[in-house]
């Protein structure tokens, strides 16, 4: 009998291997553990500069990065949790733990953003808190976690998207230097495909035939932001 | 004359002390050209922060600490970094 329980137990963990290492879930994986690793990089990098410095736009351009590193854990988290049990979508699997996991999610790519937002417009919003942005982020996070519907997910994502890159043309034709326009256009791509990142999560195989497309720009976002940031930082 | 920015202050006021080595609190505030307000408040900043340190013999004496020295080093690469993503 614990023989059998034993052999059970071994082909069952075989087979979720086996699901594990198809091509989907390794490209997963080090797609994510990529991004992470980039996103940790980025934050303990800058650490020093930010300890002797005090600088607020530092600060919140590091906490930008730990959060797209817990961001990306979260999604990777539930990408695997996906594959693993061959489902669509958490929620009808397991639905208050897909909830939680979902609110999470999205509560910490919504900082991630609105941080790398704040770092370059601390100085114009300084009587605007940052707390105002970890409210939004609840809003969003409780809103995508409690309704199960894609016009809504779409929705929030475009308004999102167009508070993001309005905010980040007007800084851009706010700045004087010519120089930080490549900048500018690193942080618009990122902004845009992390929302695709969003989307490839919420609503399931919506984005499929572009999703290597999608990984790849991403992969190459995160190396050029943490090129630049090591170039700096020695 | 441009109005010099907070981390330009530090590292001017560190710079005054590393060149003579020890400097008393007064002359430091003259040769750093900002008023005597301004100055208590950075002062206090860099002894909280461990920049500068206060030596006490027949005159009270600020000395540059290892954090000061590695602020001064680092000067270029944290205002590179600022400019470089806009912070």
């Amino acid at each position: 009998m614990v023989f059998m329980i034993g052999r059970g137990i071994e082909s069952g963990l075989g087979q979720g291997l086996g699901k594990l290492m198809n091509l989907g879930m390794g490209t997963e994986i080090i797609y994510s553990f990529v991004i992470i690793f980039c996103s940790l990089m980025i934050y303990f990098a800058t650490k020093e500069l930010y300890k002797l410095s005090s600088h607020k736009g530092i600060k919140y351009f590091r906490q930008s990065f730990l959060f797209f590193a817990f961001a990306y854990f979260f999604r990777s988290f539930i990408k695997i949790i996906l594959f693993y049990f061959e489902i669509n979508e958490l929620r009808t699997f397991l639905p208050i733990f897909g909830s939680i996991t979902l609110f999470i999610f999205m509560y910490f790519s919504s900082m991630a953003i609105f941080y790398l937002l704040y770092s370059v417009m601390w100085k114009k919003w300084e009587s605007k808190s940052i707390n105002l942005f970890h409210l939004v982020s609840l809003v969003i996070a409780t809103t995508i976690s409690l309704f199960n519907n894609s016009t809504i997910y779409f929705l929030i994502n475009i308004l999102f998207f167009v508070f993001i890159s309005s905010t980040v043309y007007l800084s851009y034709k706010q700045s004087k230097k010519n120089k930080s326009h490549n900048l500018y256009i690193i942080y618009l791509l990122l902004f845009v495909f992390w929302i695709f990142n969003i989307i490839d999560i919420l609503i399931p195989n919506y984005l499929q035939t572009f999703q290597l497309f999608i990984y790849l720009i991403s992969l190459g976002i995160f190396l050029s932001i943490l090129y630049k940031v090591i170039r700096k930082t020695g | 004359m441009v109005k010099r920015n907070k981390l330009e202050i530090i590292k001017d006021i560190l710079k005054i002390i590393k060149d003579n080595h020890s400097i008393r609190p007064t002359p430091l505030m003259r040769m750093s050209n900002i008023s005597s307000h301004r100055f208590k408040k950075y002062y206090l900043e860099l002894l909280e922060k461990e920049f500068i340190k206060e030596i006490f013999g027949k005159n009270k004496q600020i000395i540059l600490t290892k954090k000061g020295y590695r602020y001064l080093e680092k000067y270029s690469a944290i205002i590179d970094f600022i400019d470089e993503f806009e912070l």
